[in-house]
C-alpha cells in the first residue's frame, strides 16, 4: 500500500471515499442514469406496438410500421439494459475499493499497535471488530449509491410519465404505493421484534446443544439423558415458536404490501376506459391506456424498494458511526536497521507490570557482541519476563545502556531496529516454511534450515519448503516449529537478539549442533538465551541465574560454586535422561 | 428407533400434519391459477375498450378482485410454509437427540461438540431450506411455467412454440450462470476466510512483527488477500451483471417477434400468431410472467444441491451404531443374588478394547467390597482410565462382566445410577443454571437439604453463601476459582448419597493450600463409603492397592 499517497488525507470522511473513486462513479452516473430513464421506454413501446396492432387491425397502419417500431424497441431495451449492466459492474467495484481502502486504513493502525495496547486496552478487539463494520458500511455505500438511481430515478421517471399522461388519474393511483409503504414500515417494529426473540431463541438452541454435548458424558454418567432430552425438547418447541413468528411476518406480508399498492389499477381502469372513449379527463388511445397500465405496475414494485434504500443508509450510518475514530490515517516510521549494541550495559535493573509487585530486583550485567548470556532460574521466577523488558512493552526501573544510550529514551525507530524477540510461541504464520522464514526479504532458506537442524525434516516433506505449515503451525510438531522461529530468527537479526526456551522440544544431540550453529550466526549481536535446560549452560559466555526475584551473575563454573541449586539442577540434568525428550 | 432417516421423519410429519399439509397444496395450486386470470381479465377489459365500447365496471373489480385472492393465497402459502419447516426441523432435531441419547460412548465421544451443533442446527436448517424453498417452490414454479404456456398456446399458439424452443436454451444459460457464480462464490468466501484470518494471526504474531520490522510485509499480505477476494468477486459481478440483462433483452427479442408476426398480415402466420390488442397486451404480460420462474428453478436446484449434503451428513449420523443394552435386563432389588453378599464391584475376566483395537484391558479380575478404599495404579497407559469408564457402564466389555451391587453395570437404569455410584471427574464440567443446578444436575429428587449438605462435605456451602443469591446464584465460569470447581465436583458426586465413589486423579495445577482443600474434602466424602480412585499421588489415602500391569 503507498502509504505516501494517503498522506494528508481526510481517511476519517465518508466524502473522501466518494472523492477518491470519481472515475468510478462518472460512469455509474452515466449508466445509471441511461438505464433508469430508459426504463420508461419499455412501457412506452409495448404501449405503441398495442396501438399500432390495433391499427393495423384496422387497416390504418401498415407493416413496416410496425417493423419500425419493433426495431426501435429491441434497440432501446438493448441499450438500457447494457447501460444497466455496465451500472451494476461499476457500483459493485466502487463498494469494493472502498471497502479495500477502508480496511488498509484500520489495519495499518492495527499492525502499528504494541501488544500491550492490543491487548490489555482491548485495541485489538476493537479494531478486529471495525473491520468487520467496514463490510456493513461499504456495503450500506454500495446499497446507497444503486437505490439512488433504481429506486430515486426511476420512481421519479414512472411517477413523471404518469402524471404526464393524466395527472389526475397519476395522483389518485399513486396513492396506493405510499399506504402500502407506511403500512410496511408500522409493521417493521414487529418484525424486529419477533426477529430480536428469534435470534435469542436461536442463540439458546446453539447453546443447549453445544452443552448437551459438550457435556454427553457427564450427562451420561449420572443417568440425566432423558432429563436432559426433555429439557432439549422445551428448548425446541420455544425455537419452533418463535422461529415461525418471525419468518410469517417476513414471509407473509409481501404478497398483501404488494396487492395494496396495486389497488390503484381499479381507478386506471375505470378512469383510463373513460379517457380512451373519450369522456374522461384527457384523451387517449388504446395504446396510452396499455403504457399506463404497465407504467404503474413498474412504480408499485419499485416502491417496494424504497424501504430498502432507507435501510441501507442507516445500516452504513450505524457501522461507519463506529469506525470514523478509528479512520485516522497516521505515518509509522519503519525501523531503524542501523542500530548497534557492541556494548550492553544492564544496571539495576529493576521490573513490575503496572500495578504489580516488582518481579525481579536489580540485575547488573554487561556484554558485548558476539556474547550468549544464559538466563534460568526456578519456574515462575521472572527469566521470561527480563527478557521481554527489552521490547519496551513497559517502563523500567534502573538502566539499561545500549553503547552508553539509555534503551527507554531511544526513538521507537531505533528501538525496533534493536532487537530480535522469540518467545514461548514460536507466532508462525499461516503460510509456507519459505515465506515464514523470508517474510518477505530475500535469503538462503536452506542454509538456514541447515542451521537450526530442520532441512532434513523439510526436505522429506512433500512439497519440501512451500509446505505450508497451517494456522499458527499447526502442521508441526513443537520442536519442529521451534526450529522454524529460530531459523526466521536468524534471518531477520538484530543486534540484540532474545530466545526464551528454544530448545524446550529438542533433544540433546540437536540442541548441541543448533546451539553450535547460532554461535556461529550471532558473532555480531548479543543473545540472551532463556532456557530451564542447563547442558549448553557451561559454553555459555555469562549465566543469570534468578530465584525469588534475586540475581546472581557469573560464568558457568562461578554460579556452580555460588548457588548450590543451580549446581543440583545442572547435575541432575546432565546426569539423569531428561523427561522431556 | 432404528433406521431413522431425513426422508422418514418428513414423511412422518406429513402424515401427523396433514391438515397443514393439504393446505400447501391448495395454496400452492390456488396461488398459480388465481394469478393465471388477471391478465386475461385485462385483455377482455382492452378489446372491450377498443371497440369503444366501456367496460363493466365488475370485470375493473374482479381484476384487482383476483390480484387480491393471488396475494392472500401466496400470504397463506408462505404462513403455512413456514408452520411446516419449522415442524419439520422440530421433528428432525428431537429424532437427532433421541439417536444422541441412544449412541454409543465411543460414538458420543468421537464427535467434536461444534460439528455436533453444526449437525443439530446448520444441517437441519439446509434440510428446511430443502423443503420450503427449495423443493416446493421448485414445483410451484414448474406448475406456473407449465400453467403460463397453456393459456399461451390458447391465445397464441406460434407464441407457445416460440417459447417452448426457446426456454430449454434460457433454462441452460440460467445454470451456466449460476454454477459459475457458485464458483466464485466460494472461491470468494475462501478468499475472505484468508483476509479475515490474517487479522487474528496478527494479533497473536505481533511482537514478531514488531521486532522483526515487518509491519510492511503484513500491510502487503494483507492487501494482497483482499484484492484475491476481489478477483473472485469481480467475477461474481460480472455474472450477476449479466444475466438479467440478457434475459430482458430476450423478453423484448420475444415480444418483438410476436408483435412482428401478428402485423404481418399474412393468413397462414396469423392462424398461429393472430390477435387482438387486448390479446397483445396480455401476452407480453404473461412473457415477462414466465422468465422469472425460470431463473428461480435453476436457484432451486442450486439449493437442493447443497441441501442433499446436509440430508447426507445427518443420515451419517442416523446410521451410528447405537449402545444396545436393554435397560430392562435390570435385576430388582429383592431378586439379587446374595451370594457374595459384601462385595460391591466385581471386575470379572474383563477385556476389552476400543474399536477393534488391541486390547487394552486383558483377562482383569478384581472384586471390591462394601466399605473398602481401593486405589488403582499402574503407568499412564496402563488401562486405569479404561477400567473407570467399564465401572461408569460407559462401554460393553468385549469379555467378562463389570458389575455392581449384582447388577450389570450398563444395564443400571438412569434414575438408579446416582443411588449406586458417584463420580468425581479430572475436570469439572459446567452446566447452564444455577448454582444449585451443578450439584443436583437438574434431578428433583434431590432436596435442598441434600445440596447443602453435599456442599458442606466438600467445604464450599461458605463460598456460595457468598454469592449474590446463594445456591440460585446463575453460575458463570469467573464465579469459582479451579480448586472450588473441584470441590463442586465433589459435592456433585456426593449429592444423592450414593455407595460407591469413584475419584478420577485430581492432578490438574492447584497450589498447595488449594490441594489440601480439595485432599481433605476427598477424605470427608470417603467416610463410610467404598471408594475406588486412580491417584498418581503417595500422600492421598490410598487403602489397598490394585497394581494395573
Amino acid at each position: 500500500m503507498s502509504n505516501t499517497e494517503k498522506n494528508n488525507t481526510m481517511t476519517d470522511r465518508v466524502s473522501y471515499y466518494f472523492k477518491s473513486q470519481w472515475p468510478v462513479l462518472l460512469i455509474i452516473t452515466v449508466s445509471g442514469l441511461i438505464y433508469n430513464l430508459g426504463l420508461l421506454a419499455g412501457p412506452w413501446f409495448e404501449g405503441r406496438m398495442t396501438g399500432c396492432l390495433v391499427n393495423i387491425l384496422g387497416g390504418k397502419s401498415t407493416f413496416t410500421d410496425m417493423l419500425v417500431l419493433v426495431i426501435c424497441y429491441v434497440i432501446a431495451i438493448a441499450v438500457v439494459q447494457i447501460s444497466r449492466y455496465i451500472k451494476r459492474f461499476y457500483v459493485r467495484r466502487f463498494a469494493n475499493n472502498v471497502n479495500k481502502n477502508m480496511k488498509e486504513v484500520l489495519y495499518n493502525s492495527l499492525v502499528h499497535k504494541s501488544r500491550p495496547q492490543l491487548q490489555e486496552e482491548g485495541a485489538g478487539d476493537i479494531l478486529t471488530k471495525a473491520i468487520l463494520d467496514v463490510d456493513d458500511c461499504a456495503e450500506g455505500m454500495r446499497k446507497f449509491t444503486t437505490e439512488i438511481f433504481d429506486t430515486g430515478v426511476a420512481l421519479a421517471a414512472y411517477a413523471g410519465m404518469l402524471l404526464f399522461y393524466d395527472w389526475r388519474l397519476g395522483l389518485i393511483c399513486m396513492i396506493f404505493p405510499p399506504i402500502s409503504y407506511i403500512i410496511a414500515e408500522k409493521m417493521k417494529v414487529v418484525v424486529q421484534k419477533t426477529g430480536a426473540e428469534y435470534k435469542v431463541q436461536s442463540g439458546r438452541l446453539s447453546a443447549a446443544t453445544l452443552d448437551r454435548a459438550g457435556n454427553a458424558v457427564t450427562y451420561r454418567v449420572y443417568g440425566c439423558e432423558q432429563e436432559r432430552k426433555q429439557a432439549y425438547e422445551d428448548n425446541l418447541t420455544a425455537y419452533e415458536k418463535s422461529a415461525v413468528k418471525a419468518n410469517i411476518w417476513g414471509t407473509a406480508f409481501p404478497p398483501i404490501y404488494k396487492v395494496i399498492s396495486l389497488a390503484g389499477v381499479i381507478f386506471i381502469l375505470y378512469f383510463g376506459s373513460k379517457n380512451v372513449l373519450g369522456t374522461g379527463w384527457k384523451s387517449w388511445d388504446i395504446a396510452v391506456l396499455a403504457t399506463f397500465v404497465s407504467c404503474f405496475a413498474k412504480l408499485s414494485e419499485k416502491s417496494s424498494h424504497a424501504a430498502k434504500l432507507f435501510n441501507a443508509v442507516h445500516k452504513a450510518q450505524v457501522s461507519w458511526r463506529r469506525i470514523k475514530p478509528l479512520m485516522k490515517h497516521e505515518d509509522y516510521k519503519n525501523a531503524d536497521n542501523d542500530v548497534k549494541c557492541d556494548i550492553l550495559e544492564v544496571n539495576g535493573l529493576t521490573f513490575a507490570y503496572p500495578g504489580g509487585s516488582d518481579i525481579f530486583e536489580d540485575v547488573t550485567f554487561e556484554a558485548e557482541k558476539g556474547d550468549i548470556i544464559g538466563v534460568t532460574g526456578s519456574v515462575a521466577c521472572g527469566k521470561s519476563t527480563l527478557g521481554k523488558v527489552f521490547l519496551c512493552e513497559y517502563p523500567y526501573k534502573g538502566s539499561v545502556k545500549i553503547e552508553g544510550s539509555e534503551l527507554a529514551e531511544l526513538d521507537n525507530t531505533k528501538k525496533a531496529g534493536l532487537v530480535a524477540y522469540l518467545g514461548h510461541d514460536p507466532e508462525l504464520f499461516n503460510d509456507t516454511i519459505k515465506n515464514n522464514i523470508l517474510m518477505g526479504d530475500d535469503a538462503d532458506t536452506t542454509k538456514l534450515l541447515k542451521a537450526v537442524c530442520f532441512d532434513e525434516e523439510v526436505n522429506e516433506m512433500e512439497k519440501g519448503q512451500d509446505t505450508m505449515v497451517g494456522n499458527t503451525g499447526v502442521r508441526l510438531s513443537g520442536g519442529q516449529a521451534q526450529r522454524l522461529a529460530l531459523a526466521r530468527t536468524l534471518c531477520h537479526k538484530k543486534p540484540l537478539i532474545i530466545l526464551d526456551d528454544p530448545f524446550s522440544a529438542l533433544d540433546k544431540d540437536t540442541e548441541r549442533k543448533v546451539f553450535a550453529n547460532l554461535k556461529e550466526y550471532t558473532k555480531d549481536c548479543v543473545v540472551l538465551l532463556i532456557s530451564h535446560r542447563l547442558y549448553m549452560f557451561p559454553q555459555m559466555d555469562k549465566v543469570i541465574w534468578m530465584e525469588n526475584g534475586k540475581t546472581v551473575v557469573g560464568t558457568h563454573d562461578e554460579i556452580m560454586k555460588k548457588c548450590p541449586q543451580y549446581a543440583v539442577l545442572y547435575n541432575e540434568q546432565k546426569g539423569g535422561t531428561s523427561d522431556e525428550e | 428407533m432404528k433406521n431413522k432417516s431425513v426422508g422418514r421423519v418428513i414423511l412422518n410429519t406429513i402424515r401427523s400434519k396433514w391438515l397443514l399439509t393439504a393446505g400447501i397444496v391448495i395454496t400452492v395450486v390456488g396461488a398459480i391459477v388465481t394469478a393465471l386470470i388477471p391478465p386475461l381479465i385485462l385483455a377482455k377489459v382492452i378489446d372491450t375498450v377498443t371497440v369503444g365500447e366501456m367496460p363493466a365496471f365488475y370485470m375493473i373489480l374482479m381484476y384487482f378482485g383476483f390480484l387480491l385472492i393471488t396475494g392472500l393465497m401466496e400470504s397463506t402459502r408462505e404462513t403455512f410454509l413456514t408452520v411446516f419447516g419449522q415442524k419439520i426441523t422440530h421433528a428432525l432435531r428431537s429424532a437427532l437427540m433421541d439417536k444422541y441419547n441412544n449412541l454409543t460412548t465411543g460414538g458420543l465421544t468421537s464427535q467434536e461438540p461444534g460439528t455436533v451443533v453444526s449437525r443439530f442446527v446448520g444441517d437441519v436448517d439446509t434440510v428446511e431450506n430443502l423443503f420450503t424453498s427449495g423443493i416446493i417452490s421448485m414445483f410451484a414454479d414448474a406448475c406456473k411455467i407449465i400453467s403460463i404456456l397453456a393459456v399461451i398456446w390458447f391465445k397464441n399458439k406460434g407464441l407457445a412454440i416460440v417459447l417452448l424452443v426457446i426456454l430449454p436454451f434460457l433454462f441452460v444459460f440460467t445454470r451456466i450462470v449460476q454454477k459459475n457464480m457458485l464458483a466464485a462464490q466460494i472461491e470468494n468466501r475462501r478468499a475472505v476466510g484468508r483476509a479475515s484470518g490474517h487479522v487474528p494471526e496478527t494479533l497473536h504474531n505481533i511482537r514478531t512483527i514488531h521486532t522483526l520490522g515487518k509491519e510492511n510485509y503484513m500491510e502487503e499480505r494483507y492487501d494482497e488477500y483482499i484484492r484475491e477476494s476481489y478477483a473472485a468477486v469481480e467475477k461474481t459481478n460480472f455474472y450477476d451483471a449479466v444475466y438479467s440483462p440478457v434475459i430482458l433483452i430476450l423478453n423484448a427479442i420475444v415480444v418483438a417477434v410476436v408483435m412482428l408476426l401478428s402485423a404481418s398480415g399474412n393468413q397462414s402466420v396469423l392462424t398461429l400468431f393472430g390477435m387482438s390488442a387486448g390479446t397483445a397486451v396480455a401476452v407480453i404480460n404473461y412473457i415477462s410472467q414466465i422468465f422469472t420462474p425460470v431463473e428461480n428453478l435453476g436457484m432451486e436446484i442450486q439449493t437442493i444441491q447443497s441441501a442433499i449434503a446436509g440430508v447426507h451428513r445427518i443420515n451419517e449420523f442416523f446410521e451410528m451404531d447405537e449402545f444396545s443394552v436393554k435397560k430392562d435386563s435390570y435385576i430388582t432389588e429383592n431378586m439379587t443374588k446374595k451370594t457374595d453378599n459384601d462385595v460391591l464391584v466385581d471386575f470379572n475376566n474383563v477385556t476389552f478394547a476400543y474399536d477393534d483395537d488391541k486390547n487394552v484391558v486383558e483377562n482383569l479380575s478384581f472384586s471390591v467390597k462394601e466399605g473398602e478404599q481401593v486405589t488403582l495404579s499402574g503407568r499412564t497407559g496402563a488401562g486405569k482410565s479404561t477400567i473407570f469408564k467399564l465401572l461408569l457402564g460407559l462401554y460393553e466389555p468385549g469379555k467378562g462382566s463389570v458389575s455392581i451391587a449384582g447388577q450389570k453395570v450398563t444395564a443400571i437404569p438412569d434414575d438408579k445410577k446416582r443411588k449406586i455410584y458417584g463420580y468425581v471427574e479430572q475436570t469439572f464440567h459446567m452446566v447452564p443454571g444455577t448454582v444449585k443446578d451443578q450439584i443436583t444436575l437438574y434431578d428433583n429428587s434431590i432436596t435442598d437439604e441434600d445440596v447443602i449438605e453435599a456442599a458442606k462435605v466438600a467445604g464450599l456451602h461458605d463460598a456460595i453463601m457468598e454469592l449474590e443469591n446463594g445456591y440460585d446464584t446463575i453460575c458463570k465460569p469467573e464465579d469459582f476459582s479451579q480448586g472450588q470447581w473441584q470441590l463442586l465436583s465433589i459435592a456433585r458426586a456426593a449429592a444423592a448419597k450414593p455407595r460407591l465413589l469413584l475419584l478420577d486423579e485430581i492432578t490438574a495445577n492447584l497450589d498447595a493450600d488449594t490441594e489440601k482443600n480439595v485432599l481433605e474434602a476427598l477424605n470427608r466424602v470417603s467416610e463410610n463409603r467404598t471408594v475406588i480412585s486412580i491417584s498418581h499421588r503417595t500422600n492421598a489415602r490410598t487403602g489397598r492397592i490394585i497394581e494395573i500391569a
